[in-house]
């Protein structure tokens, strides 16, 4: 490959823009995207927290001088695929100016009027000019959770946070790095802000090597073809992904489609379920996603802002249902409108908490999906486990008396699908390539013991084709500790499609050295030593009747273990014989 | 006589190298590969090459027996034995999709299903304290259950195992007595790593391959051997060292890569002697482009490896030689989108049908294709004219699937879209190569690219150029060269071993008694296994800042200080990842240890065909030939390799001729015949 041909008499994206050589266009969309993951990858090797290095709680993407999406790299975490990257250097922009913002400057955020996550997720980017012309060009941008931020308890997600003042401090835009010199006042407050500084620093390092190595690389690129033709080539790969998204919508019939749920509470107000509906409209080439029949915001931590929630489900769910193996960029969401007031659940404002903003998150994509199963039943699949199933064991290291925190997180099972038995287990669907912790690494690294990790018979939805299972984990804690746990969706529990049933829900159990049984699906608790903590996650839902499930495939499951001999009889409706 | 000889088993080929260890001559021979019985294909190219097993001294034999076993799923029935409640870690895996929005998405299945899956009480905790003790009662029960499912291969994968192999251990032992002629395979002995289901994979893996690798192995020696064959037979293992046939046995795990490393030792072996501390060995074949590094005469080895690939195979724990794979090859397939958008690869036309200009059936315009219309491949002297190549065929195919729906039209058209056939093939190339050196945090301007397989030679002085990398090399008999570095490889043996620790005077105490205790064990195993010589080791350490999980691996000081090796530490992080945290904390996380004992090796100088003696050395010919470089046609000058002579040197554009390979030279590049037999390709102006 050389310097860029003569553009000759083809353009990829002939109209009033530049016209620009179709090979050259592929070469810079596909340099945009190995960027970003090579910056993934190098964050991935030098982050500290296992919430970056295992779980992929970040994501690394470009945007242009307006804010508007390049490339996101492929993994990381989906979640994050909405418009947070674009809405924290819109911010950015009105703040400082185009003039305000220079080569070197490193600004961060995790304002929760801006972002509308919990106010982990911090997002850093840094300024690209063009080498040449020295104008400003784009944004390289590395979004990742801090493990503290300050706030209530360690780790600042606590259930019983009402505002985001209690979950810890926030930054609204501001510089850690101006023009290339550390800000030493704001890491001083980063550091006296944090229960674990070591870690927050080691992450700040690994965030701030990804930014300045995906500008440096980003500005090699754009210096090579020139800015125009850079440009250029942007708004034809825009083009050309916005006409993929169209051509898949339009091949959906028009129509309103809505689907509903529930979820079990707010995490404050136990009994109060939390009604959360879609409508999606297919209109020609376009859709909308209507989620104004969302609750109003609450006084609890379940809120995300609008860009951190709407437009992260209506982003997430289009890419599910849509153009699930395209690069996803400004142009693919054209297409796609949100109906969204101000001040529901997902559209909350600046001060609302934000701790556990992605409660609904599974949920309303999984809405999505479910609203078009009948229409497009071969692009749908059942209902997954939904929730985000997650465990901290806080406390002290037995020897050294350090601070601990064991972050642990159910995998469950994914929907049927028309043709196929449900995937998984696996993470939710705001969760991509994100990996479990070794049992030998969470053993060496805590005082918990795991007496097993097993697969859950039965927890997957019957169907023609059955949902993928759950699991089941049970730790035992040898040191007193907190439990922090964040489980939903168990009375609401996933839904099969088309006549399939719906899947066993998560559940936690803490049985005490006592001997003592009690539940404990979003709790804070004391746990003595010895207690034992059976974490199971849901299943996925089934797709089709089971009684049209092939009895070989029944049989196979009864044999392998998925399903017992019982529901094989009972729900399946197959006599099997007596041998096992 | 005597013979060295080296045979790969490769998907289409069956390649023998051999060199006579008195003349040093050189022999080669290719046959197809017989599927069913690969042994008949590997005495077919003895016969070929006439060298008779008798008058053998060393048999290395790289297979790719192993890998396609795993991948189509075609190994023993085997069973997994493992602790109480964790029979299930096989299947669910680390639960991460590659593929984020596909609904789709799965993983391929393991390799055993739940119910040939059993459990055991015992426990052992992470540091290595017996938790709950084995019931050698149960054994005998569980025994019973083994024998009544049929297996033919056993795994088993404790718990904390590698803190503790003594459970595997004694379980193996006792299953051994009570199921005899089943193959029984240990997790800790393939792998004293802590991550479970990395483990409990790679014995999967072994298992599962086992009875069929090693009767292959039993039966090869044994045919070798009535042949009049009186010499050791050794396999080619993925680290890039050979192993005895008895390990190759025990572990065929480790032969997962056995095919492709031989290329990689090649070009280490070939570094020093030319000048060159830093490669990057690139290899081009008909379906996938390789890169491995070779730094400091070295080639870098990697502790993970995925079996069916990182999207959806399963990993395997275990030294491979570090190699970065992607889809294009001379094979790749170059489409059209209805976006307009072209892609190429990884989609490859294989064998068969091929390429459209092997006319044997193909319809699909290729990398090949692209390079034959842009006047880069010989039609006549393909192979050595052993087969014509149908270049309109080829333009065809370019014209109607390329260039019209891309909307190129006018006379240049299909040249245009030949172009960008080569150009998006170059440029994924070119990001394989980025990624084993830049996302290793490694200038690849530092390197010189050495370039084998069949098409690497063609495209080598553009991916140079688009890399600024200043220096090409070719070496003899590229398309033959996997076997050829075979012949070069030593034997070695890989170690590794979980020890975390602050990194501290005590640490490193314990560091040192580990090494020598590992040592102790590998010297033993190669002199048990290959007889008397002298062992040589390497000492690696893995390190990380505390609190991080992923380590760099840093060769292991003379000096033993805690000050010192961080300093090192400190540089190779800032090296890889342009940052590095002088005051952070830093621990150890393991050890690898690499023993090696030199067996006897042809020297490079005999693999230099006697060439350029006999014929004229100026250019064959002239034809138009197309260079991405200026855009167009250039009156281009073209060599026949085995008629330069050494010191011969000329200048681009030119193209070099040989059986099984062309190499291109850019406008501005100058060439140089060295006294290896190399091409140098000289691109830094």
């Amino acid at each position: 490959m050389t310097a860029p041909n003569d553009p000759g008499s083809a353009s990829a994206c002939p109209g009033p823009t530049l016209a620009v050589d179709p090979l050259t266009v592929e070469v810079i969309r596909r340099r945009l995207v190995s960027i970003s993951d090579q910056v993934d990858l190098n964050i991935t090797r030098t982050a500290y927290s296992p919430l970056v290095y295992e779980y992929k709680d970040y994501a690394v993407g470009v945007v242009d001088a307006q804010g508007r999406l390049l490339s996101q790299c492929t993994s990381g975490m989906p979640l994050f695929v909405a418009d947070v990257l674009g809405a924290a250097v819109r911010d950015g922009l009105e703040i400082y100016g185009r003039d305000g913002l220079h080569e070197g400057d490193i600004v961060i955020t995790n304002h929760g009027g801006t972002i509308g996550q919990h106010l982990n997720n911090v997002v850093m980017y840094t300024p690209v000019f063009d080498p040449q012309t020295r104008e400003l060009a784009a944004f390289f941008l590395v979004t990742l959770h801090w493990l503290d931020v300050g706030g209530r308890v360690v780790g600042s997600l606590s259930k019983y946070a009402t505002d985001i003042f209690q979950e810890g401090i926030q930054f609204h835009t501001v510089k850690l790095r101006s023009r290339g010199e550390p800000v030493a006042e704001i890491y001083r407050m980063i550091r006296a802000n944090t229960r674990f500084p070591e870690e927050v620093m080691g992450d700040i390092d690994a965030q701030i090597g990804g930014c300045l190595m995906g500008r440096d690389r980003l500005a090699e690129l754009i210096g090579r073809y020139g800015l125009a033709t850079f440009r250029a080539s942007i708004s034809c790969i825009w083009d050309q992904s916005e006409a993929v998204a169209r051509a898949a919508i339009a091949a959906i019939p028009d129509g309103t489609y809505d689907a509903s749920a529930f979820l079990d509470n707010d995490g404050l107000n136990a009994g109060e379920r939390i009604p959360l509906s879609v409508k999606v409209i297919i209109s020609g080439d376009s859709m909308t996603f209507d989620l104004s029949a969302l609750p109003l915001e609450r006084a609890s931590t379940m809120n995300a802002g609008r860009s951190g929630g709407g437009q992260s489900v209506a982003r997430l769910a289009f890419r599910y249902l849509l153009i699930p193996f395209e690069d996803a960029n400004e142009g693919s969401y054209r297409p796609l409108d949100l109906v969204l007031p101000e001040g529901t659940v997902m559209s909350a404002g600046p001060n609302a908490a934000k701790g556990h903003y992605n409660l609904a998150l599974p949920t309303l994509i999984d809405l999505v999906i479910r609203a078009l199963g009948t229409a497009v039943p071969d692009k749908a699949a059942a209902g997954h486990y939904a929730t985000f199933s997650t465990i901290r064991f806080v406390g002290k290291q037995p020897g050294s008396g350090a601070l601990f925190q064991c972050s642990d997180s159910g995998f469950g099972g994914w929907g049927a699908l028309c043709d196929a038995d449900g995937p998984g287990p696996f993470r939710t669907m705001c969760h991509g390539d994100t990996r479990s912790i070794p049992i030998e690494v969470q053993e060496a690294s805590y005082p918990i013991e795991i007496d097993s990790y097993a697969i859950r018979t039965d927890s997957g939805g019957a169907g023609q084709f059955r949902g993928g299972p759950g699991l089941s984990k049970s730790y035992r804690v040898q040191v007193p500790c907190m439990l922090f746990s964040t489980f939903d969706r168990t009375e609401c529990p996933p839904w099969g499609l088309n006549y399939g049933l719906e899947a066993l829900p998560g559940a936690v159990t803490i049985q005490g050295p006592d001997g003592k049984i009690s539940s404990a699906l979003k709790e804070n608790v004391q746990l003595a030593a010895g207690t034992r903590v059976v974490v199971e996650t849901g299943g996925g839902g089934g797709f089709g009747d089971p009684r049209l499930r092939d009895p070989q495939r029944i049989e196979a499951d009864v044999r392998l273990g998925y399903i017992s001999r019982e529901s094989a009889e009972q729900v399946y409706g197959l006599r099997l014989d007596e041998k096992p | 006589m005597p013979y060295i000889v080296a045979v790969d088993i490769g998907g289409t080929f069956t390649d023998l190298a051999a060199c006579d260890l008195e003349t040093g001559q050189l022999r080669l021979a290719k046959c197809p590969t017989t599927y069913g019985d690969f042994g008949k294909g590997i005495f077919e190219c003895f016969a070929k090459a006439d060298i008779a097993p008798r008058d053998t001294e060393l048999v290395k034999h790289g297979t790719t027996l192993v890998i396609n076993a795993l991948l189509q799923r075609s190994g023993a029935r085997t069973a997994l034995l493992t602790t109480r409640g964790f029979r299930d870690v096989l299947e669910i895996g680390r639960g991460n999709r590659t593929q984020p929005f596909d609904l789709r998405f799965r993983r391929d299945p393991p390799l055993i299903t739940r119910d040939l899956r059993l459990e055991l009480d015992e426990r052992i905790g992470p540091d290595g304290q017996v938790r709950k003790p084995l019931d050698d009662g149960e054994l005998d029960a569980v025994a019973d259950r083994l024998k009544a499912a049929g297996i033919e291969a056993l795994a088993i994968s404790f718990i904390n195992a590698y803190a503790n192999p003594a459970h595997e251990q004694r379980t193996a032992k006792r299953l051994a007595e009570l199921l005899p002629g089943v193959y029984i395979s240990t997790a800790s002995e393939l792998s004293r790593e802590w991550f479970e289901f990395e483990r409990t994979a790679t014995v999967a893996a072994n298992a599962f391959v086992g009875p069929q690798t090693s009767s292959y192995v039993r039966k090869f020696e044994g045919d070798l051997r009535s042949g009049g064959f009186e010499g050791s037979l050794l396999l080619m293992g993925s680290h890039g060292g050979v192993m005895a046939a008895s390990r190759a046995e025990h572990e065929p795990i480790a032969l997962v890569e056995s095919g492709p490393v031989g290329g990689s030792i090649g070009a280490a072996a070939y570094a020093q002697p030319l000048g060159f501390a830093n490669l990057i060995a690139f290899d081009m074949g008909g379906t996938t482009a390789k890169c491995a590094l070779i730094e400091n005469g070295q080639y870098a080895v990697e502790s993970t490896y995925y079996v069916g690939g990182f999207l959806r195979g399963f990993p395997i724990r275990g030294n491979v030689i570090d190699i970065v794979e992607v889809g294009a090859g001379g094979g790749s397939i170059a489409a059209v989108d209805s976006q307009r958008r072209m892609n190429v690869g990884p989609r490859s036309a294989g064998s068969t049908p091929g390429p459209v200009c092997y006319g044997k059936g193909g319809v699909e315009p290729t990398v090949t294709d692209a390079n034959l219309v842009l006047g880069r491949l010989n039609a006549e002297q393909f192979l050595g004219g052993e087969m014509r190549l149908d270049e309109a065929g080829a333009r065809r195919a370019i014209a109607d699937r390329l260039a019209v729906p891309l909307g190129l039209s006018g006379s240049d058209s299909e040249t245009r879209a030949a172009q960008g056939v080569v150009t998006i093939a170059n440029l994924t190339m070119t990001e394989a190569i980025k990624q084993i050196s830049i996302a290793r945090g490694l200038d690849p301007r530092d390197f010189a690219l050495f370039c084998y397989g069949g098409g690497g030679p063609l495209h080598a002085a553009e991916l140079a150029r688009e890399l600024s990398i200043p220096h090409v090399v070719v070496p003899p008999e590229p398309g033959n060269f996997s076997a050829l570095g075979m012949l070069l490889a030593n034997a070695r043996l890989d170690t590794v071993r979980t020890l975390l620790a602050d990194l501290d005077t005590g640490s490193l105490a314990s560091l040192s008694t580990m090494f020598a205790e590992v040592e102790r064990t590998s010297r033993d195993a190669l002199l048990h296994e290959f007889g008397i010589g002298a062992v040589g080791f390497e000492r690696r350490v893995e390190m990380r800042y505390k609190g991080q999980k992923h380590s760099l691996r840093i060769a292991l000081p003379e000096a033993l200080e805690p000050l010192v090796l961080r300093a090192q530490f400190d540089t190779a992080y800032q090296h890889r990842y342009g940052h590095s945290r002088p005051g952070a904390a830093v621990e150890i996380v393991g050890v690898l240890s690499t023993a090696s004992l030199d067996i006897r090796r042809p020297k490079l100088s005999d693999l230099a065909i006697a060439r350029g003696k006999s014929g004229k050395s100026g250019p064959a010919g002239t034809r138009q030939v197309y260079f991405l470089e200026t855009g167009g046609y250039l009156e281009t000058a073209i060599h026949v390799r085995a008629h330069l002579p050494v010191g011969f040197s000329s200048h681009g554009p030119a193209v070099i001729e040989e059986y099984g390979s062309t190499t291109l030279v850019g406008p501005r590049d100058t060439f140089s015949i060295g006294s290896l037999g190399e091409i140098h390709i000289d691109c830094s102006k």
